[in-house]
C-alpha cells in the first residue's frame, strides 16, 4: 500500500512536454525551443523531455491566441493527450488574447475551450519563467496522478 | 527438470528478464547523462529511464479508432518476450553459459530481428500514416543492416568452427571458449573487417540518432510509436532497453569475450565493456552526427558494412 | 574531427546550465518585467492607457476617485507606459517570475487609486493628482507643491497664475 505514493513521487520526475501552437506568432515557440535545447536552460534536468506525439505527453504547453481556423485542430489534439495531463498557457495570448485580443480572427482567452492549469504571462516569457511554470505544473500533476 | 528450471531462471532473472531490464535502463540513463555532458548540459538523473517507465505505468492507454486493437496492444509484448529470451541466449564469459539447447547464434539472429518486425507490425496496426511511413523505413533499415549481421555471424562461426577442427560452429559457448584459448577476435587481424562492420551495425540496431530514421521524432513523430501511450509505450521502452543489452552483449561475445577466471571480476569487466561500447559507439556517435536520410542510410549500409562483412567472410574462408 | 575537440572541451569545462529552478536565476538589471504603479506620482493624464498596445491599462471612475488597473496577463512588457509617463508614476521592474496557477489568473493585477479630495480653495471635489508643473519656471518649492496639490485643477491654474515669482 505504501509503495504506490512512492511510485507516484518517482513518476512526477518524468514529465514529458508537448507543445501546441494555437496560432502563435512563434515568439513563445522560440522561447520554448530555447528552453528545451540550449544548455543554459536544460529542462532535461527536471526529467522533462519534448515529445513529438501528443499521446506521450504529460504537460501541454499551449502558445498562441487560438485562432478560429486552428480551433478544431487544437481541441482534437488536446483530446488525444492521455490523462492525467496538465495544461500550461505560455505567453499572454492564450491567457487573455494579449495584443490580438479584440480581433475577429481570434477566440482568446483559450480557457473557454480548454481547462488551463498554469499561466505563464509574458510576450514572450523568459525561459526561466517557462521553467518556473513547468515546475508549478509538475506540482499540480503530482496531485492528479 | 532442473535443467528446465535453470533455463527458466536464466530467462526471467539473471541474464535475461529483471537483470537485463535494469542494466538496459541504467545504460540508457548513463547514455543520456553523458550525452548531456558532451553538450555541456547537466542532463537528467541517472535513474531517469526508470522514472519514465514508472510514469508511463500511471498513464492511460488510448487505442485509435482505426487501429486493429488486438495487434496494436499485443505487438509490444511479443517484442519484449523475444528480447527477454534473446538476453538469456548470449553467454557472459566466466559468469553465465546458456544451456546448449538455446545458446545458438542462429536462434539469436532470428530473435534480434523480432523488435524490428514488431515495430513494423505496431506501426501498421496503429492505422496512422506516420506509422506507415515508419513501417516502410524500418523495413528498409532492416534490409540494410540484417545482411551484414548475418555475414558477420557467419564469419565468426566459420573462424571458430575451422579453428576447432570442424567446419562451422554457431554455438555461442564454443565461440567464447575458442576465443578464451586462442585470444579474442579483437586481436585477430583476420576478423577486423567483421569487427568494423559490427561497429556500424550495432548503433543501427539499437536505433540511435544517425540511424533512427524509422522513429525520428522530428520527421515522422516517432513513427510506429506515435499512437502508443501509457503502459504499451513503456513496453516499447523496455523492449529497446533489453535490445541494447542483447546487442552489446552479442558484440562482446563475438569479438571481445576476454575476462578473468573469478566470476565476480568477470562480471565487473563485462559491465565495463558494456559501458564503453555504449558510450563510445552510441552516445558519442549520436551527439556528434545528425540524422541521416533513409536513402543515405540505406546506401551507406549496403556499401560499407556489407562490403566489410563480405570481405571478412572471404578472408575467413580463404585463411 | 572538430567535434572531438568540442567534446573534450565540454567534458573539461563542465555544464553551462543555470541553477534555476534549483537555485537563483540570473536577472539583468534592465529586464522589462512586471509593471508597478505609484498613485502618488500620477497626474491622471491617462497617456499610458492610450499608448498601451495590448490595452492592459484601464482607468475608471469610482466613488473614491480614479482607479488604475494593469492586468499583467495582457501586458506585453513593451515599456511604452513608462516611456510616455510625464511624472514617472509607472515603472517597469525586472521581476519576470509571473507564472501562476489558474485560480490566481484574475488576481494578477497592479491596482492603484487616485483618491478624491476637497479643494482647499473652493471646496469642490477633485482628484488628488500630482500637479503638472514640469515646465513652470522657476521650479516650485516643496511648500508650493503642497499648496498646488491640495487644490482642484481650476484653482491650481489660478494659483500658478497669481504666483509671485521670487526675484
Amino acid at each position: 500500500m505504501g509503495l504506490i505514493p512512492n511510485f507516484k513521487t518517482l513518476a512526477t520526475r518524468s514529465p514529458w512536454l508537448y507543445r501546441i501552437n494555437a496560432g502563435s506568432c512563434n515568439g513563445c515557440d522560440v522561447e520554448m525551443a530555447v528552453t528545451a535545447l540550449i544548455p543554459r536552460y536544460d529542462v532535461e534536468r527536471l526529467g522533462c523531455q519534448y515529445c513529438g506525439s501528443p499521446k506521450h505527453a504529460d504537460i501541454v504547453l499551449i502558445s498562441g491566441p487560438l485562432t478560429v481556423r486552428v480551433k478544431d485542430a487544437v481541441l482534437r489534439l488536446y483530446e488525444e493527450i492521455p490523462d492525467p495531463k496538465v495544461t500550461v498557457a505560455v505567453g499572454v495570448c492564450p491567457i487573455s488574447g494579449g495584443i490580438f485580443r479584440e480581433s475577429y480572427a481570434v477566440l482568446a482567452p483559450i480557457d473557454q475551450y480548454i481547462p488551463i492549469d498554469v499561466n505563464v504571462p509574458g510576450c514572450p516569457p523568459r525561459p526561466q519563467a517557462i521553467i518556473a511554470g513547468v515546475a508549478k505544473a509538475i506540482e499540480i500533476w503530482r496531485e492528479r496522478l | 527438470m532442473s535443467n528446465q528450471l535453470m533455463i527458466l531462471l536464466a530467462v526471467l532473472l539473471f541474464p535475461g528478464g529483471v537483470f537485463a531490464l535494469v542494466l538496459g535502463l541504467a545504460l540508457k540513463g548513463a547514455d543520456r547523462r553523458v550525452a548531456a555532458r558532451l553538450q555541456s548540459r547537466v542532463g537528467p538523473p541517472l535513474l531517469q529511464p526508470f522514472f519514465d517507465i514508472i510514469k508511463l505505468g500511471f498513464k492511460r492507454t488510448l487505442v485509435p479508432e482505426v487501429a486493429s486493437e488486438t495487434v496494436f496492444l499485443y505487438a509490444p509484448l511479443i517484442g519484449v518476450i523475444s528480447m527477454v529470451l534473446a538476453a538469456a541466449l548470449v553467454p557472459i564469459t566466466a559468469v553465465y553459459t546458456p544451456a546448449p539447447a538455446i545458446g545458438n547464434l542462429l536462434v539469436l539472429l532470428y530473435l534480434l530481428m523480432i523488435p524490428g518486425v514488431v515495430l513494423m507490425i505496431a506501426g501498421s496496426a496503429s492505422g496512422s500514416p506516420y506509422g506507415a511511413i515508419g513501417f516502410s523505413r524500418e523495413m528498409a533499415m532492416m534490409i540494410a543492416y540484417e545482411g551484414p549481421l548475418v555475414l558477420i555471424a557467419a564469419a565468426v562461426a566459420i573462424r571458430t568452427g575451422v579453428g576447432m577442427g570442424g567446419t562451422v560452429s554457431f554455438s555461442l559457448s564454443d565461440i567464447i571458449a575458442y576465443q578464451q584459448t586462442h585470444g579474442s577476435f579483437l586481436l585477430d587481424p583476420v576478423m577486423w573487417p567483421a569487427l568494423a562492420a559490427f561497429c556500424f551495425f550495432y548503433p543501427a540496431n539499437i536505433g540511435i540518432v544517425p540511424f533512427d530514421i524509422p522513429e525520428a521524432e522530428t520527421e515522422v513523430l516517432e513513427g510506429p510509436l506515435l499512437e502508443y501511450s501509457g503502459p504499451t509505450l513503456a513496453l516499447f521502452k523496455i523492449m529497446s532497453a533489453l535490445k541494447k543489452v542483447v546487442v552489446l552483449n552479442l558484440g562482446i561475445a563475438l569479438f571481445l569475450p576476454f575476462a578473468p577466471e573469478n566470476w565476480l571480476l568477470a562480471l565487473v569487466v563485462w559491465l565495463v565493456k558494456m559501458l564503453v561500447l555504449m558510450l563510445v559507439g552510441v552516445t558519442a556517435l549520436r551527439v556528434a552526427i545528425g540524422r541521416m536520410r533513409i536513402d543515405q542510410a540505406f546506401i551507406f549500409f549496403l556499401k560499407w558494412p556489407l562490403l566489410l562483412a563480405v570481405a571478412s567472410l572471404a578472408v575467413v574462408v580463404v585463411v | 574531427m572538430n567535434f572531438l575537440t568540442l567534446f573534450a572541451r565540454n567534458l573539461r569545462t563542465g555544464p553551462q546550465t543555470e541553477a534555476f529552478p534549483l537555485g537563483p536565476a540570473f536577472t539583468p538589471e534592465k529586464l522589462r518585467g512586471r509593471i508597478v504603479f505609484n498613485a502618488e506620482n500620477c497626474e491622471g493624464c491617462r497617456i499610458c492607457e492610450r499608448v498601451c498596445p495590448a490595452g492592459a491599462i484601464k482607468f475608471a471612475k469610482s466613488p473614491d476617485g480614479m482607479t488604475f488597473d494593469c492586468w499583467h496577463n495582457t501586458c506585453v512588457f513593451c515599456g511604452n507606459c513608462e516611456f510616455y509617463c510625464p511624472t514617472d508614476a509607472i515603472h517597469q521592474t525586472n521581476d519576470w517570475n509571473l507564472a501562476h496557477v489558474q485560480a490566481d489568473k484574475f488576481a494578477m493585477v497592479e491596482h492603484g487609486l487616485i483618491p478624491n479630495m476637497k479643494c482647499s480653495d473652493c471646496g469642490a471635489t477633485a482628484l488628488n493628482t500630482a500637479p503638472m508643473v514640469k515646465n513652470v519656471k522657476p521650479p516650485l518649492s516643496e511648500a508650493e507643491l503642497g499648496e498646488v496639490r491640495s487644490r482642484c485643477p481650476k484653482c491650481r491654474a489660478k494659483y500658478l497664475k497669481n504666483r509671485k515669482v521670487p526675484s
